[in-house]
C-alpha cells in the first residue's frame, strides 16, 4: 500500500481541511453567540428570539441580493448594499422586539422575559413561513466564486469572504464596545443600571442599542450562512440559535472574547468529533465538553462578569 | 379630546405604524420583479386600523365612558368572588373533578384525546415545578425525563411483556437516577449555566435515543407497546381486559394526574418542601439553618424526575408506539412555558397552564398555517398582561413588606 | 386581580369547550348546507415545522385530484378537504387524526413522518377510516396489518435494488460511501443499500450520519473526499438538505459520482442547487411527462406551484380513492376497500394497482439531473438507457 509518507500526508491534508471548515464554521457561531452574551450581559436575558433574527437577516439578504442583483449592479456592490440594510432591517426588528415583548417586562421576574422571548421566537419564525413560504430561497448564483488549495486542504473564496467579514465585524464591536463613549455608556449599563442612569445614561435607550448591535451582527452572520449553504428557510435560526448560546455559556455570557472564543470552540468540537469520532454524535461531544468545562469552571472560560469587558 | 397624555399615545402609535410598515414591507414588497406596495400596504391597513379601533377604546375606557357597563360587572364579579370565598375549598375541588369525570361522557373523541394531552402535560408541568418553581433550578432539558420514562415501559413491554403497572414504577425509579446523574455536575452552577447544561444534557439524551439503533430502534421508534391492563367484571366472570380505549385512557391518566396533584400538594407544605423553597431565596441562608443544599438540590431533580417518567410511560402506552421525534426541545420549553406562564410554584396555575399551551393550539387549528403564528403572539401577549403567570402562587409566610 | 382570574379561568374553560364542540358546530352548518352529502376527505401532513415543504406538497396534490375529481363524481360530490398539520410530532398527529374522525372524513390521505403515520393509524383504522400514504415508504406501515392501509408511493426495499443495480451494472463501480440524515426513511434505505451492496460485492468505505436539519457536511464530507469511492449516496430526507450537501460536494472538489434517492426530487433542488446539481442520478418512479395522466395532473396542480416528491403519489392516491367511491356508489370503507382492489389505472406517478396488503408496487428508474430538469436516464429492468 501507500509509503508511510504519503499516509502521514494525507493525515495533514485530512487534518487541514477539517481546521479550515471548523474555523468557518466557529466564525458564524461566534457572530450569532455575540447577540446572546450582549443582550445577557446587559438585562440578564436568554433571547431566544436572536435565531429569529439571524433567520430574518438570511432572508433580507436573499431578498435585497436579488433585487439588486436584477436591477444590474456588480456582486460586490449587490453584497456590501445588501449587507448594511439588511444590517439595519435586522436591528430595527430587534428594538421592535424589545420595545413590545422584552421593555414592559424589564420589573418582571426573568423567567416571564424568558418565556415572552419563546413567544416572540415562534412569532417570527412563523411570520417568516407566512411571508416568504414553505420553501427554501436560494442565493442568487454565488456571488463568489472557486477556491484555492493549500496542502491539499481546499480553501473556497466564500470561506475567505466569510472569516474576512466576521474578524471586520469584531473588531469593529471591539472598537465599538472599549473605545467609545457609546461603549463605555454600555459597559456602565451591564454593570449598574440604577447607578448608571444616576450618571445620566438614559439606560432604556442604551438596552435599546445592544439589542440593535447583537441583531445586525446576527443579521450579517445570516446573510453569510445563507451564501455558504446556498438557501435559506424560515427555521434556519433554531439549530445555530442553540449552538450560538452553548458558545455564549462557554465562554462565560455577558463576556464579548468569551462569545468569540466560545463560538470557534464549539465549531471546531463538532467538525474534529464529526470528522475523528462519529458524525452523529458531534452534538453529543459539544455538549460533553460544555457540560465538563462548566463542571470545572463554573462561569465559563473566560469567566462572567470580570471587571468591564461585560456588556 | 387632544389633552397632552392622548397626543402621546397618538404619536407614539403613528411612529409604531410606520416602523411596523419598515419592518414589512421589504418582507412582502421587495422582488426581483420589482418593488410592489399592494399586498404589504394592504395587511398594513387592517392592521393599523385594528390598532387604532383597540388603542380608541383604550382611551375611552381610561376615561371612563364604559363605567356603565363596567361597573355593574365589576360588582357582579366581585359579589361572585366574595361568594366563591364563602363556599369552602373542598367544594370547589370536588366540583372540578366531578366535571373531569364526566367529561368523556359529554364530549366527543377528539376532545377526550386533546385532554388526554393536556392531563399528560399537568403532569409533567407538576414535575417540572417541582424543579422550578419549588426548588427555583432552570431547567431546559426537563423533556429528557420524560424520554427515559417512555422508554422504559416501552422497551420493558416489547421485551419482557412486562405490565404497566408494573412498570411505572420502574419507569419512575430510572428518571429518578437520570435526574440524579443530570443534577450532580449542575451541582456547582447558577442560574443560566444551569439551563445550558439541562438544555445540553436534554439534547444528549435525544440524540443517544435516535443513534443507539440496537437499544431504541433510532429513529424508527418502538412499535406494539401495549396499554395498560386491568382485570374487570365482564360476562359473569373477572377476566383480564386491555385499557385501549381513548375514554380508558382518560380516566387512567386523570388518576395519575390527581396522584401527581396531591404528591406535589403534600410536598410543598412539607419539610423538604420548605427547604426547597428556603434554598430558592436564599441559598446560604438556608444552609446556614442546616438545610443540605447539594442534597436538597438532587432531591429536586430527582422528584420531578420521577413525574416526569411517570408521564412518559403513559406516553408510551398510549400511543403504543415511541419515537425520539417527542422529545425534543421546543417540548422542554413548552413544558417550562407552562409552568411560567401558568405561575410558578402554583398547582391550579400549572393547571391552567397546561390547559392553555395545549388547548390552544389544537383551537388555533382553524387558522391552518397561521396556527403557530398566532399561538407564538398570544403566549407572549399572555406574559405581558400577567407577567406572574396566570394564577401566581400565594407566598408561604409572606413578608411583612410583601403583603398587600 | 381575582376578577380577571375568574374571567380567564372562564375563557380557558370555554376554548376548552370549544375543541370539543369545534367539530360539531361545524357539522350542523354543513347539515343545513343544501348540498348535504359530499365526499369529505382528510390530508395528514406537517404543515408547519422542518418539513413543512413536503406537507405543503401532499396537500396540494390531494387538492388538484380534487380538483380534477370533481367533475366527475356526479351525484356523490362535491368533495371538500380537511388539510390537518401533524407538525411530524406522533402527539400532535393523533390530534389531529382524531379531529378528523370527529370531523367525519371517510378517507386520508398522509401521512409523511412515519412516527405519525404509524400512532395515526391506529384510530383511523379502528374508526374504519381509509388511510392512503402517499410518502411513508417504512415496510412496518403496511406489515402491522393494518386493513383500511394503503401506500402509494413504492417501497425501501425495492428503491435500493434499483440503486445497487445501477451503481454495480451501470457505473461499474467498486467502491460506495453512503450518508444519511437519521430519519426512518432515510437511514432504513441507506441501510438497505449498504446491505445490498455489500452482498453484491461492492466494497462499503463507509457509512456515516448526519443530523437531521443539518446545513455543514464539511466533516463528512473531508472523510469522503479522503476516502476516494467510486460511488457516493446520498439520502437525505428532502431537496432542502441535499441542496447544501451537493453544494458543499462540489465546492470541497470531489468529483465522484453521486446517486441519491427519490425524498430530493423536486424542482426546488436545482434551484437551490444550480450548476451543482447537474449530473446527479436519483432513484425515481419512471414519470412520462406525455402521458395524459401526467398532463392533466400537472395541468391541475400550475397554479399551487411546481409539483415535488410527493405531490403525485398524492394526487395518485385521492384519485384511487376518488374513483373507488365513484365504483361502489358510497363511502362505505369495506365497499370502497373492495373497488379500492379492483382498481387498476394509469396515475401520474405511475400504474396503479393495489395488493392484498396495501402496496402498489414499485417503478424505480434511475434518473438524472440534465440542463436543471429530471430526466429518465436507466431503467433496472432491462438495463437500458432511456433514449431522449
Amino acid at each position: 500500500m501507500a509509503p508511510a509518507f504519503h499516509k502521514a500526508h494525507k493525515h495533514v491534508e485530512f487534518f487541514l481541511q477539517q481546521l479550515v471548515n471548523g474555523i468557518t464554521l466557529g466564525g458564524v457561531y461566534a457572530l450569532v453567540a455575540l447577540g446572546y452574551t450582549m443582550v445577557y450581559g446587559i438585562i440578564q436575558l436568554i433571547n431566544f428570539a436572536h435565531g429569529e433574527i439571524f433567520a430574518a437577516g438570511g432572508y433580507m439578504g436573499v431578498i435585497l441580493i436579488s433585487w439588486l442583483v436584477s436591477q444590474g449592479y456588480p456582486p460586490f456592490i449587490c453584497l456590501s448594499v445588501a449587507l448594511v440594510l439588511a444590517m439595519g432591517y435586522c436591528a430595527l426588528l430587534a428594538m421592535a422586539v424589545e420595545k413590545l415583548a422584552y421593555k414592559p417586562l424589564r420589573s418582571s421576574s426573568r423567567l416571564s422575559v424568558l418565556l415572552s422571548a419563546l413567544g416572540m421566537s415562534i412569532f417570527l419564525q412563523n411570520g417568516l413561513m407566512l411571508t416568504q413560504g414553505v420553501y427554501d430561497r436560494a442565493y442568487p448564483g454565488e456571488m463568489v466564486q472557486g477556491g484555492f488549495e493549500i496542502g491539499g486542504a481546499v480553501i473556497s473564496y466564500m470561506q475567505i469572504v466569510i472569516v474576512g467579514i466576521t474578524v471586520l465585524l469584531l473588531v469593529g464591536l471591539n472598537i465599538l464596545v472599549f473605545k467609545t463613549r457609546i461603549g463605555k455608556a454600555m459597559r456602565a449599563t451591564a454593570q449598574d443600571k440604577t447607578m448608571s442612569a444616576l450618571v445620566g445614561i438614559n439606560s432604556s435607550r442604551i438596552i435599546s442599542l445592544t439589542f440593535a448591535i447583537g441583531a445586525a451582527l446576527a443579521c450579517a452572520a445570516g446573510i453569510m450562512v445563507g451564501m455558504y449553504y446556498g438557501s435559506v428557510r424560515y427555521d434556519m435560526g433554531f439549530v445555530p440559535g442553540v449552538k450560538a448560546f452553548s458558545a455564549a455559556v462557554l465562554g462565560g455570557i455577558g463576556n464579548i472574547t468569551g462569545a468569540m472564543l466560545g463560538g470557534l470552540i464549539i465549531g471546531m468540537i463538532e467538525v474534529f468529533a464529526a470528522g475523528y469520532i462519529s458524525s452523529e454524535y458531534k452534538d453529543v461531544f459539544a455538549f460533553i465538553i460544555l457540560i465538563g468545562v462548566l463542571y470545572f469552571m463554573p462561569t465559563g472560560i473566560m469567566g462572567e462578569n470580570v471587571d468591564d469587558t461585560r456588556v | 379630546m387632544t389633552t397632552p397624555a392622548s397626543r402621546k399615545l397618538w404619536l407614539g402609535y403613528a411612529v409604531a405604524m410606520l416602523w411596523f410598515f419598515v419592518l414589512l414591507w421589504p418582507l412582502l414588497g421587495i422582488t426581483p420583479e420589482g418593488l410592489e406596495f399592494a399586498t404589504s400596504f394592504g395587511i398594513w391597513s387592517k392592521v393599523a386600523v385594528a390598532a387604532a379601533i383597540i388603542l380608541a377604546l383604550w382611551q375611552l375606557k381610561q376615561r371612563g365612558v364604559f363605567g356603565f357597563v363596567s361597573r355593574p360587572v365589576e360588582a357582579l364579579s366581585d359579589s361572585l368572588g366574595k361568594a366563591t370565598g364563602v363556599v369552602p375549598t373542598w367544594v370547589w375541588l370536588s366540583l372540578v373533578l366531578a366535571g373531569a369525570l364526566a367529561f368523556p361522557l359529554l364530549t366527543e373523541r377528539y376532545a377526550h384525546d386533546v385532554a388526554i394531552s393536556v392531563l399528560v402535560y399537568v403532569c409533567l408541568g407538576l414535575g417540572l415545578n417541582v424543579v422550578v418553581g419549588m426548588a427555583g433550578l432552570l431547567d431546559l432539558g426537563y423533556i429528557a425525563f420524560y424520554g427515559v420514562g417512555a422508554y422504559t415501559y416501552a422497551l420493558l413491554s416489547v421485551h419482557y411483556g412486562l405490565s404497566f403497572w408494573l412498570c411505572l414504577p420502574i419507569a419512575g425509579t430510572f428518571s429518578a437516577i437520570a435526574g440524579c446523574i443530570i443534577g450532580y455536575p449542575t451541582l456547582r452552577m447558577r442560574g443560566d449555566y444551569l439551563a445550558i447544561v439541562t438544555l445540553g444534557f436534554g439534547e444528549i439524551v435525544r440524540i443517544v435515543l435516535n443513534n443507539w439503533m440496537s437499544l431504541t430502534n433510532g429513529p424508527n421508534g418502538i412499535l406494539g407497546v401495549k396499554p395498560p391492563g386491568t382485570y374487570w367484571w365482564s360476562d359473569g366472570k373477572i377476566d383480564h381486559i386491555w385499557l385501549g380505549s381513548l375514554e380508558q385512557f382518560y380516566y387512567v391518566i386523570l388518576a395519575l394526574a390527581v396522584c401527581t396533584v396531591i404528591a406535589v400538594y403534600r410536598l410543598n407544605n412539607s419539610r423538604i418542601g420548605r427547604a426547597f423553597e428556603a434554598v430558592r431565596e436564599d441559598q446560604t441562608a438556608a444552609e446556614l439553618m442546616g438545610v443540605n443544599t447539594l442534597r436538597i438540590k438532587l432531591l429536586a431533580y430527582a422528584l420531578g424526575a420521577i413525574f416526569g417518567g411517570l408521564a412518559g410511560a403513559f406516553f408510551a402506552a398510549r400511543m403504543r408506539f415511541v419515537s425520539p421525534e417527542s422529545f425534543t426541545f421546543i417540548e422542554s420549553a413548552m413544558v417550562l412555558a407552562m409552568v411560567v406562564l401558568g405561575g410558578m410554584g402554583s398547582i391550579p396555575g400549572v393547571i391552567l397552564g397546561a390547559l392553555a399551551l395545549i388547548a390552544l393550539p389544537e383551537v388555533f387549528r382553524g387558522f391552518e398555517l397561521y396556527r403557530m403564528f398566532v399561538f407564538g403572539g398570544v403566549m407572549a401577549l399572555m406574559m405581558l398582561f400577567r407577567p406572574k403567570g396566570l394564577w401566581p402562587a400565594k407566598r408561604m409566610g409572606a413578608r411583612s413588606e410583601e403583603r398587600d | 386581580m381575582k376578577r380577571a382570574l375568574y374571567l380567564l379561568s372562564l375563557l380557558l374553560l370555554v376554548s376548552f369547550v370549544a375543541v370539543g364542540c369545534g367539530g360539531e358546530k361545524k357539522e350542523e352548518k354543513k347539515a343545513e348546507a343544501p348540498k348535504a352529502a359530499g365526499i369529505k376527505i382528510g390530508s395528514l401532513s406537517p404543515l408547519t415545522g422542518q418539513y413543512a415543504a413536503d406537507g405543503n406538497d401532499i396537500k396540494n396534490g390531494v387538492l388538484a385530484a380534487i380538483e380534477v375529481m370533481n367533475a366527475e363524481m356526479g351525484p356523490l360530490g362535491p368533495v371538500t378537504l380537511q388539510a390537518e398539520d401533524t407538525a411530524c410530532d406522533p402527539r400532535q398527529a393523533v390530534a389531529a387524526a382524531n379531529k378528523l374522525i370527529n370531523e367525519k372524513v371517510t378517507a386520508v390521505i398522509g401521512a409523511y413522518c412515519s412516527s405519525a403515520t404509524i400512532p395515526a393509524a391506529e384510530p383511523l383504522m379502528a374508526a374504519k377510516i381509509l388511510m392512503l400514504t402517499p410518502a411513508s415508504t417504512n415496510e412496518k406501515v403496511t406489515e402491522s396489518g393494518h386493513k383500511y392501509m394503503y401506500r402509494t408511493c413504492g417501497r425501501d426495499d425495492d428503491q435500493s435494488k434499483a440503486a445497487v443495480k445501477f451503481t454495480q451494472e451501470y457505473l461499474k463501480a467498486k467502491t460506495i460511501y453512503l450518508v444519511d440524515d437519521k430519519t426512518t426513511y432515510s437511514q432504513g434505505l441507506a441501510d438497505n443499500v449498504e446491505k445490498l451492496a455489500a452482498a453484491a460485492g461492492l466494497k462499503v468505505l463507509g457509512h456515516e450520519h448526519v443530523n437531521q436539519g443539518d446545513k455543514d457536511f464539511s466533516a463528512v464530507l473531508t472523510k469522503v473526499k479522503a476516502a476516494k469511492p467510486d460511488v457516493f449516496y446520498v439520502s437525505l430526507q428532502n431537496s432542502a438538505a441535499a441542496a447544501p450537501m451537493l453544494i458543499q460536494v462540489a465546492r470541497m472538489g470531489i468529483k465522484t459520482k453521486i446517486l441519491a434517492q427519490d425524498a430530493v426530487y423536486h424542482p426546488q433542488l436545482m434551484e437551490l442547487a444550480k450548476k451543482d446539481a447537474e449530473g446527479v442520478f436519483l432513484t425515481f418512479g419512471y414519470t412520462d411527462k406525455e402521458t395524459p395522466a401526467y398532463k392533466k395532473f400537472a395541468e391541475a396542480y400550475k397554479k399551487l406551484g411546481e409539483p415535488g416528491a410527493y405531490s403525485a403519489y398524492a394526487y395518485d392516491s385521492a384519485v384511487a380513492y376518488l374513483k373507488a367511491v365513484k365504483a361502489a356508489g358510497s363511502t362505505d370503507a369495506d365497499k370502497v376497500k373492495a373497488e379500492l382492489m379492483k382498481l387498476e389505472f394509469e396515475g401520474a406517478s405511475k400504474k396503479i394497482k393495489y395488493k392484498e396488503n396495501g402496496d402498489s408496487g414499485s417503478n424505480y428508474v434511475i434518473q438524472v439531473v440534465k440542463d436543471g430538469k429530471f430526466d429518465n436516464f436507466w431503467n433496472p429492468e432491462t438495463g437500458e438507457l432511456y433514449k431522449k
